[in-house]
């Protein structure tokens, strides 16, 4: 501190040619309290070519399972059209990519697998790219993107595709075979088996969030997604899907184009919520209306080195600092699991060095209103921050594809917002009991002008000249 | 002409003394008030006007100046804020640099400079009072020359006796020293306010130019030194550098505080040559290549650093970056873009600029009136 306002004298001095006989600004000089904040992450610019970047994120529209756009649609055209996408709209070779990593959650896990790796061949990769699939139920797609940028740190490869993907009207949340009866002695894994719903009533009854917050939360929701949609915020992040829809009473194929979310209901109100029925407990307060909806959908994002985007003047999205921790997967009490978004923030926040004040923008999935309310009230985040684009209770919530899709918004979001919104956090409760957040920056001033395309003529006329 | 942006505040720019194509830039974070550094290397592209980036090596602190080795064309000489000299190789990855670090300065190191005709020593100057000589072989340094009553702000070789060098310094006196004698050997009160830099005549060993706070820059003969052969008055602010040409005996180069490169011959009676304004803080930084003859390299604390050809305007390739981006129209978003269009836009984005940029990050009240005070136009 004492050397900052000795250098500072010294400066000052060479400005103040009429008093520089005399070197007695002492009194003039005292450190004071920043505006902008003084957390030491803001102030740093620097610029490593190792960082992680994100330079493409792109996801389906999602739709009702069963009764949506993509009920007649297998889970591997979903996958195919946003691999395909994060590699056309870059102009990459496919054949540069080290590995595709796909978070799912409902499929059978090698079937599933099996279905991505055929996605992937019907993308257009080849067949020297690998791809694996990973499950950490709901932050599955989070966890993907996580686990390439972790691997690109560690240099397994410089190239990398985090995606997620779910059709829940291919695969309906079901428990094969019979329960080990041991579970009755062990409380805790006993509440693994809880339905989520009743977890989502845990949580409202213990820290008391009352049915009209949650349906409130709920309108609030759609009203959001409603207005990102009219106009036209999503069109940036979704991939249309050429697909075909068959009338259930006919039996009749129609090729259909969906590129529009279609769970978003904008003239939903609290008095019509509040109709509803609880869904799971008698006298509870989880209804259809205020749970986050069962939907298909998937999403890409196209994750390299600093170094390579800068190299082929990809522009960069988001940003992983190669010197900070940036993700976090924490564990909470399976009975009331929807509160893992309260312990993970903190977490991955002051793991990347920040504080919570640092963050412009979040992504809290809405897993259930009560949950989500918990999690904005415990941490007191600004709700003028959070989902501005509506959450999973109106877009919908695809298990394995929501950490994925969230990056897609998240980072299109930061991009309008501009320098502004430097910090933005994505997270969700993950059933059984654990919580996942991650930090992404957002690409930042130096790269513009790095990236700028050559100028081989030039008229040195100003635009209004012309 | 070529551009490059840093994302440090520019403070020091050499050009190679063996490939015309290569220069160094020394910069450092928050004005050099508090934060790291970033030593960078860059290539002046053979086809293109592009600066790219070669290498670039981090610091603990910030590089308030440099020097390239005369002896080795891979050697760097680092002055540091921290009152480290740091020896770089840029043959040698980033982690197995720095080579050397010398600490013996006690405060922050202002300017390094290499000796030119023996190429085995090198000079730092410092705010700790002293002069430093050292060679790149001892881990400790030569010799320490402890005259100087307030910060020593710059330290320059004669081109032609390997054992002269002359010093400025903030207590107002231009020193000339032998590295053979005890003391100095002249004591020149060169200006009523502080002395930021001076550089020998590279055609006469006998003249040499001063920099002062009071905004001017004088010629000195040291054969006779009661009054100045010559004062050369046209900036605004404090001369933070002054330049002999490599190539012409009259031409000489400075930077200032009111943000413009000048070019000046000292013999005419009208001496301004040129003035280049592309720098939109501070200039602090400005070099003459010694393999081409007129090639110009400056930096600022605008981040950005210039090489351009004289007569011909620095900022070309930024104006036709922004003609055809467009994107010299979105305040805010990019401050660089656009500057240069009016003064009343180029007001509207440092306004911008000091909501969202640099400016207010740095938790220092003062700077940002050491802002104000450096503008001429009030925001």
């Amino acid at each position: 501190m004492e050397k900052a306002i000795n250098r500072q004298r010294v400066l000052l001095e060479h400005l103040r040619p009429s008093n520089s006989s005399s070197h007695n600004y002492e009194s003039s000089l005292s450190a004071s309290v920043c505006a902008a904040g003084d957390s030491s992450a803001y102030q740093r610019t620097s610029v490593y070519g190792d960082d992680v970047v994100i330079v493409a994120a792109y996801r389906t529209a999602l739709c009702k399972s069963k009764r949506g756009g993509f009920k007649d649609t297998y889970p591997d055209d979903l996958l195919a059209p946003v691999l395909r996408a994060v590699i056309e709209k870059t102009n990459l070779n496919p054949n540069e990519v080290g590995d595709i990593v796909v978070g799912t959650v409902l499929a059978p896990g090698s079937q599933r697998a099996s279905e991505c790796r055929m996605a992937a061949f019907y993308a257009g990769f080849p067949e020297t790219v690998p791809l694996r699939t990973v499950n950490r139920q709901c932050s599955s797609g989070l966890q993907a993107v996580a686990d390439v940028a972790a691997a690109i740190k560690a240099g397994f490869y410089d190239i990398g595709i985090g995606a997620g993907l779910e059709s829940m009207t291919a695969n309906p949340m079901a428990w094969e075979g019979s329960v080990n009866p041991k579970v009755e002695k062990f409380e805790k894994a006993q509440n693994c088996l809880l339905p989520m719903g009743l977890t989502s009533e845990n949580v409202a009854h213990r820290f008391g969030v009352t049915r009209q917050e949650q349906d409130r939360a709920a309108v609030e929701s759609h009203r959001k997604a409603a207005a990102a949609t009219a106009s036209g915020k999503f069109k940036d992040e979704i991939i249309p899907v050429s697909t075909k829809i068959v009338d259930p009473k006919t039996g009749e194929e129609k090729p259909v184009t969906i590129s529009v979310d279609d769970g978003i209901r904008p003239n939903t109100s609290v008095s019509d919520l509040g109709k509803l029925k609880p869904a799971f407990k008698k006298d509870g307060t989880t209804t259809a209306g205020n749970s986050s909806q069962v939907s298909d959908g998937a999403a890409a994002v196209l994750l390299m080195k600093r170094s390579i985007a800068m190299r082929k003047g990809l522009p960069i999205l988001g940003v992983f600092r190669h010197c900070h921790r940036t993700f976090a997967a924490v564990g909470v009490d399976p009975a009331i699991m929807g509160v893992g978004p309260a312990v993970a923030i903190p977490a991955a926040v002051k793991a990347a060095r920040l504080e919570l004040e640092d963050i412009d923008l979040f992504e809290i999935n809405e897993a259930f209103a009560s949950q989500f309310l918990y999690c904005r009230n415990k941490l007191e985040l600004d709700p003028e921050k959070i989902n501005v684009n509506g959450g999973a209770m109106a877009i919908g919530h695809p298990l394995g594809a929501t950490g994925a899709r969230c990056v897609a918004t998240l980072l299109h979001e930061m991009k309008r917002r501009g320098k502004d919104c430097r910090f933005g956090v994505i997270s969700m409760c993950i059933g059984t009991g654990m919580g996942a957040a991650a930090v992404f920056e957002r690409g930042d001033c130096t790269d513009e002008l790095c990236n700028v395309r050559k100028v081989e003529n030039h008229g040195f006329l100003s635009k209004d000249a012309r | 002409m070529p551009f490059f942006k840093t994302p440090f505040n520019g403070y020091s720019v050499k050009f190679s003394p063996f490939y015309e194509s290569r220069l160094a830039v020394a910069t450092a974070q928050n004005f050099g008030i508090l934060g790291n550094g970033r030593l960078h290397v860059l290539d002046l592209s053979p086809t293109a006007p592009t600066l790219s980036n070669l290498v670039s090596f981090d610091t603990a602190d910030g590089v308030y100046d440099l020097s390239w080795s005369e002896s080795h064309d891979s050697l760097l000489i680092a002055a540091i804020a921290d009152g480290s000299v740091k020896i770089y190789d840029t043959a040698l990855p980033p982690t197995a640099n720095p080579i050397r670090s010398l600490h013996e300065h006690t405060r922050e190191v202002h300017s390094t400079d290499y000796n030119p005709t023996r190429r085995d020593s090198f000079l730092t100057a410092s705010w700790d009072d002293t002069i430093k000589l050292w060679t790149v072989d001892r881990p400790t340094s030569v010799r320490t020359f402890k005259e100087h009553a307030y910060c020593v702000y710059n330290a320059a070789w004669n081109p032609r006796h390997s054992d002269v060098f002359c010093s400025a310094s903030g207590d107002c006196t231009l020193r000339i020293w032998d590295v053979r004698e005890a003391g100095s050997t002249m004591i020149i009160p060169a200006h009523e306010f502080e002395i930021l830099a001076c550089d020998w005549n590279k055609y006469d060993d006998c003249v040499i130019a001063s920099a002062s706070v009071d905004k001017s820059i004088k010629l000195w003969d040291v054969r006779n030194y009661r009054v100045p052969i010559a004062v050369l008055n046209g900036h605004g602010y404090a001369v933070r550098r002054v330049k002999f040409s490599p190539h012409r005996r009259n031409l000489l180069a400075s930077c200032s505080y009111d943000m413009t490169v000048c070019l000046w011959d000292f013999m005419v009676e009208d001496a301004l040559v040129a003035r280049y304004d592309h720098h939109t803080e501070f200039a602090v930084g400005v070099d003459m290549s010694v393999l081409v003859e007129g090639l110009l390299a400056s930096t600022g604390w605008d981040e950005l650093v210039y090489v351009w050809q004289q007569g011909m305007d620095p900022r070309a390739v930024v104006l036709a970056f922004e003609q055809t981006s467009g994107k010299g129209k979105k305040l805010g978003d990019s401050y660089l873009c656009g500057m240069y269009s009016c003064k009343l836009e180029m007001n509207a984005i440092r306004w911008n600029r000091a909501m969202y940029g640099s400016a207010l990050r740095c938790s220092w009240k003062l700077s940002i009136n050491l802002f104000v005070v450096g503008h001429p136009f009030d925001v």
